[in-house]
């Protein structure tokens, strides 16, 4: 339902058909005018990618490759080692992802089901620290991380990100919603807790679960700073790194083309789980959104 | 049944302690990778420390590095280029994002095309577009000079001019955050109830009253967290700036964290670092407090 829709003038009274149309054609235009900006970036990171190093540098401007270069994408693998990257990439954000969707449902659970003295305290406190922001403790979690020797590992990308306020509050809000009932009957049927986390309450909360890890792998894929501070061996680096290190390869316009290239490839996966997965993302921002 | 309340003892501290063990893996993480660096943070801004001579010997220097940054035409700079890249953040983003959030609100077709355009940026990386607006850019032979030489209107300097580039890195900003805080207005717009809309139509109420009386105030509450969320994500940015800029032309773009960064771990200097970040924290919590004074005076 639309407030625009409405007319203004008087009371009551249905607008008029001319009026209408004019309304959508200005919203469809709105939309359009608005659109190409958005698509612009991905256009052009496209085109150059394709485009010959003369191309690139041409004046005037080619606005699209004459010949597209494809090869420039199976060159992008061989100059720094992206494979190796994007696997690294995918254990660490599906390892991050995993971890969260289990720390935060287990904790959700914990304290929106039990009455143990000391949760609602707990849980602010909880709340609040995990609420300072991550540049103020990057100091420190370094040096924990160092002095463990996690440098250059994958446990050292992947255990600093297991948690998030984010997640724990929101599975809390999901779970909150959950009958009792269910859980007391499942209790006098024998069950035992761990038994209800798994068998209730994690099928129960599944859209909530997916939004969160949706957004959890998102995030994480293109986490850049801690990676950027832990990482110095080439063979550890996730995607992103490498793709700022691919930016010391092609610092002239002239092969900016395999910096492109490596930017589109970077870009890819983000793009396919949101296209996939559209709907929970949508609605997980919108109840992250409204709940605060 | 009867047995959450007044239940046997026995069976109910076992239920508390199954309670416990479900939040003990996140509380325990919180204390070590949370409330420890917290304070561990603190401690060391009041430091001096090279993070290589062991922690135990940090030398005490009190509240100097406070002093000192704050007295630091440098640091004075990079704050207010902080400030710059945040208030360009607030001043562009909330009204656009509204305006995409009417537009998806309309009942128009191919909705997911649209959801896509305007969306598809804010999952993008941002290392990638970083890199994509630093060659758009590009003097020479970026498309945004080629069109505004196509339109005969003068070209820029864009990177190598100190205002133009925080503009190119706001650019940045507010292009990828539209779509997210559409979906946020989108939600705040779809819970207003149509009955008033209609109640305002009989009224005789226009347009633009409409707006201004019935969904601007109800959409109170969402847009002050748009602007706590904008804020608080605009005074941390580092990558944008990191990739495009680094800072330059100058220190002209230079913003908190990236010195930090720079300062931390090119520097070896963690006590300045910290004291740095805790400066930061507090300009993010007191931002965030007077913004939520304000919308609470406004009502």
């Amino acid at each position: 339902m639309n407030p625009s829709l409405a007319r203004a003038g008087s009371p009551g009274r249905r607008p008029t058909n001319v009026r209408r149309v004019l309304r959508r054609a200005a919203i469809y235009t709105l939309l359009i005018v608005g659109a190409v900006p958005m698509a612009f970036p991905f256009y052009y990171v496209i085109a150059s990618s394709l485009m010959t190093p003369d191309e690139l540098i041409q004046i005037p401007i080619t606005w699209w490759p004459h010949h597209p270069q494809w090869q420039t994408y199976a060159n992008v693998w061989t100059v720094i080692p992206f494979a190796r990257m994007f696997v690294n990439s995918l254990f660490v954000t599906l390892a991050i992802t995993l971890g969260i969707l289990l720390t935060s449902s287990l904790a959700g659970f914990g304290f929106a089901k039990y009455h143990f003295k000391g949760r609602d305290v707990a849980f602010l406190a909880l709340l609040s620290s995990m609420m300072v922001p991550f540049f103020v403790l990057l100091i420190p979690i370094y040096y924990i991380i160092k002095e463990l020797g996690w440098l250059d590992t994958y446990q050292g990308l992947i255990v600093p990100n297991i948690v998030t306020a984010f997640g724990v509050f929101l599975l809390r809000q999901f779970i909150l919603t959950i009958p009792d009932e269910l859980i007391d009957a499942a209790r006098i049927d024998g069950a035992r807790e761990l038994r209800i986390y798994w068998s209730i309450i994690l099928p129960l909360i599944r859209p909530a679960l997916s939004a969160l890890g949706i957004f959890a792998f998102i995030y994480q894929w293109e986490n850049f700073l801690w990676p950027l501070l832990i990482l110095q061996n080439p063979s550890m680096f996730t995607v992103p790194i490498g793709l700022n290190s691919l930016r010391s390869y092609a610092d002239t316009q002239q092969n900016a083309n395999l910096l492109m290239a490596g930017s589109v490839l970077a870009i890819v996966p983000s793009v396919i789980v949101f296209l996939l997965l559209q709907r929970q993302f949508v609605r997980g921002i919108s109840l992250g959104g409204l709940k605060g | 049944m009867g047995q959450r309340r007044r239940g046997r003892a026995g069976y109910l501290r076992r239920r508390d302690l199954a309670g416990w063990l479900f939040v003990a893996p996140v509380l325990i993480f919180s204390v070590i990778f949370f409330l420890g660096p917290l304070l561990f943070a603190i401690v060391l801004s009041l430091h001096q420390w090279d993070m290589i001579s062991p922690v135990t010997q940090m030398t005490w220097v009190g509240f100097l590095h406070y002093v000192r940054l704050l007295q630091d035409p440098l640091f004075r700079l990079i704050l207010r280029n902080t400030f710059a890249y945040t208030l360009g953040s607030l001043v562009f983003i909330p009204p656009l994002s509204l305006g995409i959030a009417f537009l998806l609100n309309a009942r128009v077709r191919l909705q997911w095309l649209w959801r896509t355009l305007y969306f598809t940026p804010v999952v993008t990386s941002t290392v990638a577009l970083s890199i994509v607006w630093t060659h758009l850019f590009d003097q020479n032979f970026g498309p945004i000079n080629a069109l505004l030489g196509d339109l005969h209107l003068p070209l820029q300097p864009w990177l190598s001019s100190p205002t133009e580039a925080m503009l190119v890195v706001i650019s940045l900003s507010v292009w990828q955050s539209l779509g997210y805080y559409a979906i946020i207005f989108l939600a705040g717009l779809q819970g207003i109830p149509q009955e008033l809309y209609e109640a305002g139509s009989l009224d005789g109420a226009g347009q633009w009253a409409q707006f201004r009386s019935i969904t601007l105030p109800l959409l109170r509450t969402t847009t002050l967290f748009v602007i706590v969320i904008i804020t608080i994500n605009a005074l941390q940015v580092f990558v944008p700036i990191f990739v495009i800029t680094n800072g330059g032309p100058v220190d002209t773009t230079d913003v908190v964290v990236l010195k930090m960064y720079d300062v931390a771990f090119n520097y070896l200097q963690m006590g300045t670092a910290s004291a740095m970040a805790m400066i930061l924290f507090l300009i993010v919590l007191i931002c965030t407090l007077i913004q939520f004074r304000l919308a609470r005076t406004d009502n």
